[in-house]
């Protein structure tokens, strides 16, 4: 294991936003996604979780908002059990975190608008929301959490009529309706092209600089974590096999997370971008 | 150790055993693949031509015999293959061209009833030019009794005289008319009381027709029609008859001429049984899709059980033709357009549920996790993620069934169902072509129609 020297201590008494404990994940097909995993989030820090595909980066982040059951373990969210949170406290907490995905997951079918207001879900009046009705008040909301990510004039455009790195905006500008303390974002660039790539990760930046979100990415290039990342997990097999700050990555440890028959990856144009 | 290598098994008692049975001598040799194929051939071929009593295709299997034999002989290179394909192949094909009694002569030595079906249909009775019709017409005495009244009728501007006011069969009187329109045409014809119209021009055979002069008027001479008291239990009481006269002119423009008031009505009615039923079937179909996807019953033996019964249920209603599930349905019901609606729902019911139950197994699940991790409730995810997904597809299919559904009451119509289908059926009974071929004309245009529309809000939702 690695040296926690990195690990930011926080003042006594304070307990940190989002608290990770001996989180294990078991599939139903016996596959084991998380083993043990446990670690901190301080409030502001940007953490990027790095691993090979299929070493539990997705399963951990579902873990942490419950859209995947943990086997065992538990997550505290301000002090609060995540884990074992009743049905209406779960959506309470759900709508403090947003979160973008590789995918997008957009309603494809559905206006840009529509979409954007679907983060909302979890302030608006649930009545009023089923018919389709929002307050003039939230439709502004949405349009300037367009204008933030620079795609205002699409509103009224289906979704699928978008191309990816537009998408993906959208489904930024979605998780910012949530006004979240904590945005996870799982791989949110694996399907962009490096430049686009870097536009969604400065807003992500952005947003955690400038609005104080507490940003859990998972990453695959390494170039990334470096630029980005204020501290740094990674993943293999399931096992915590790295922590610290991303300087501490070098080839050596990279190759722990990767194994030692990856090569590095390399982004090259990112560094040109 | 290898067993003996049928290579060193004898050739001759190969070739004794095919000749007994085919394929037996190669099996004894070892090529067991082959042996059943022979047999198989051989065994068809002889059993088709049997069993269609066609004794002139025996060459078939014979020479499907032979060369089984000879196959024997050259093992293990064999007689050519394609020669059996091509032997069996002709055998098929030669007795199923008998079996399904495909005759193309037929259509040249009915030429003449195809003629008679084919040329009414190149003027389809729809359209007809307005006309208008004035009428008039007068009650004769036949035969006379002791006080005829004086046979003398006005209607409207038209006056009719006949006299005498009385005559019996063959006898001759006198027709004068007033008020007509001038110079026209006018048809004069007889009516018994039971209303059996009967011609007075030529030899009673023929349309008399007079053109009115100047003033409006004609004077004709009009026999009673032999045939006048034709069906009348006592030919010596006096009963009266009617002298009709009749003017018919243009008066410019079109209308839709009765057959067409027909069609009109067929197609309205088709349109709405099919729209009926096709709103019916997916109110019906809704509730099943969900049980029948994959995707929602898979995870557990339970409702995996529950989806193969819904499924396979779905599937033989399927299979069944609709116009057979209407001969069914008539039997219980009656013959009616309910019948017809029963069979279609149901028929509906199960394509549509499949279809459904298909768009349900291939909804994107990214959108669902998406909305869930908003802090939506679960209504509000099946709202915002689920219904965006499924509405526009299930929309695009209940459309293009109810497409299916036109055309396909059209047919049902034929077993009583009621709609354009019912009318077709009785114009073909009654050889009434022109109105056939209307009908077509008017089933295509709705077809196409629909065909058009419903493509286009398929391509607008899909
Ligand atoms: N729904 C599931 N059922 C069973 N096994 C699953 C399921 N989802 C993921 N797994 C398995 O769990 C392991 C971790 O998967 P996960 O998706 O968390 O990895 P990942 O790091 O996100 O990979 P990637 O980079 O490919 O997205 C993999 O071995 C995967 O096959
Ligand atoms: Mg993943």
């Amino acid at each position: 294991m690695l040296p926690l020297s990195s690990h930011p201590a926080h003042p006594p008494g304070e307990c940190p936003l989002l608290q990770v404990q001996n989180l294990t994940k078991v599939y139903p097909s016996g596959t084991v996604a998380l083993k043990d995993v446990s670690f901190d989030v301080d409030d502001r820090e940007f953490l990027v979780v790095i691993g090979l595909s299929g070493s539990g980066k997705s399963t951990l982040l579902r873990c942490i908002n419950r859209l995947i059951e943990p086997t065992s373990g538990r997550v505290l969210w301000d002090g609060q059990d995540i884990t074992a949170a009743a049905p209406a406290e779960l959506r309470s907490i759900r709508r403090q975190i947003g979160m973008v995905f590789q995918q997008f997951n957009l309603v494809r079918r559905s206006s840009v608008l529509t979409n954007v207001l679907s983060g909302r879900l979890g302030y608006a009046n649930p009545w009023l929301s089923l018919i389709g009705l929002w307050p003039p008040t939230e439709r502004e909301r949405a349009m300037r959490a367009l204008e933030r990510v620079g795609i205002a004039d699409k509103v009224n455009e289906r979704a699928d009529a978008l191309s990816g790195g537009q998408q993906q905006r959208v489904g930024v500008a979605r998780a910012l309706m949530q006004e979240p303390r904590l945005l996870l974002a799982d791989e949110p660039i694996a399907s962009l092209d490096p430049v686009l790539a870097h536009s969604i990760l400065q807003y992500l930046e952005q947003l955690n600089k400038k609005d104080g979100i507490t940003v859990i990415c998972s990453l695959h290039f390494l170039d990334l974590v470096h630029r980005y990342a204020t501290r740094v997990i990674g993943l293999k097999d399931g096992i915590k096999v790295f922590e610290g700050l991303p300087q501490e990555i070098d080839r050596k440890r990279f190759k722990e997370v990767y194994g030692e028959e990856a090569q590095e990856v390399r982004a090259a144009s990112l560094e040109a971008a | 150790m290898k067993p003996t290598p049928p290579a060193r098994r004898s050739r001759l008692v190969a070739v004794i055993l095919s000749t007994i049975i085919p394929g037996l001598g190669q099996g004894w040799l070892g090529e067991w693949p082959r042996a059943l194929g022979v047999f198989l051939a051989t065994v068809t071929a002889l059993g088709a031509t049997l069993w269609y009593g066609k004794p002139g295709w025996l060459v078939i299997p014979a020479a499907l015999w032979v060369w089984n034999v000879f196959d024997c002989l050259r093992l293990p290179r064999g007689a050519p293959l394609w020669l059996a394909t091509l032997l069996w192949l002709g055998m098929a094909y030669g007795i199923g061209w008998q079996a399904t009694e495909i005759n193309p002569r037929a259509f040249i030595e009915n030429s003449e009833r195809a003629r008679s079906v084919f040329r009414p249909m190149l003027e389809p009775d729809f359209f007809r030019l307005r006309t208008e019709v004035r009428q008039g017409w007068v009650e004769v005495e036949v035969p006379c009794s002791s006080a005829p009244p004086r046979a003398e009728h006005t209607v409207e501007a038209v006056t009719v005289r006949v006299s005498p006011d009385c005559a019996s069969l063959n006898e001759a009187l006198i027709v004068t008319v007033e008020g007509l329109w001038p110079n026209e045409p006018t048809q004069v014809f007889w009516s018994t009381p039971i209303g059996d119209i009967k011609l007075v021009g030529g030899q009673y055979n023929a349309m008399l027709l007079v053109t009115s002069d100047e003033a409006g008027k004609i004077t004709a001479l009009v026999r009673v029609p032999p045939s006048a008291q034709d069906a009348m239990p006592d030919p010596t009481l006096p009963l009266k008859h009617r002298v009709y006269v009749e003017q018919e002119r243009k008066i410019g423009g079109i209308e839709i001429s009765r057959n067409g008031g027909y069609i009109l009505q067929g197609i309205y009615e088709t349109l709405a049984l099919a729209l009926l039923t096709t709103t019916l079937g997916a109110v019906l179909a809704l509730p099943l899709s969900f049980p029948a996807a994959r995707n929602l019953m898979s995870g557990h033996a339970v409702t995996f059980f529950i989806y193969l019964v819904i499924r396979t249920i779905l599937n033989i209603l399927r299979s069944i033709e609709a116009l057979i599930m209407a001969i069914i349905f008539v039997v219980i019901v009656g013959l009616g357009p309910f019948a017809g609606m029963l069979a279609l729902t149901v028929h509906t019911v199960a394509a549509l549920a499949k279809l459904y139950s298909e768009v349900v197994e291939g909804i994107d699940p990214g959108p669902i996790e998406a909305v869930r991790a908003t802090g939506a409730t679960w209504l509000q995810v099946v709202r915002f993620a689920v219904i965006p997904q499924i509405v526009p597809l299930f929309t695009a299919l209940t459309i293009y069934r109810w497409d299916i559904n036109v055309r396909m009451s059209t047919i049902i119509g034929f077993v009583g169902g009621g709609g354009i289908g019912y009318f077709l059926w009785q114009w073909l009974v009654l050889n009434d072509y022109r109105a056939v071929s209307s009908c077509f004309i008017a089933i295509a245009v709705v077809v196409l129609t629909l065909d058009t529309f419903s493509a286009r809000v398929r391509e607008r939702l899909g």
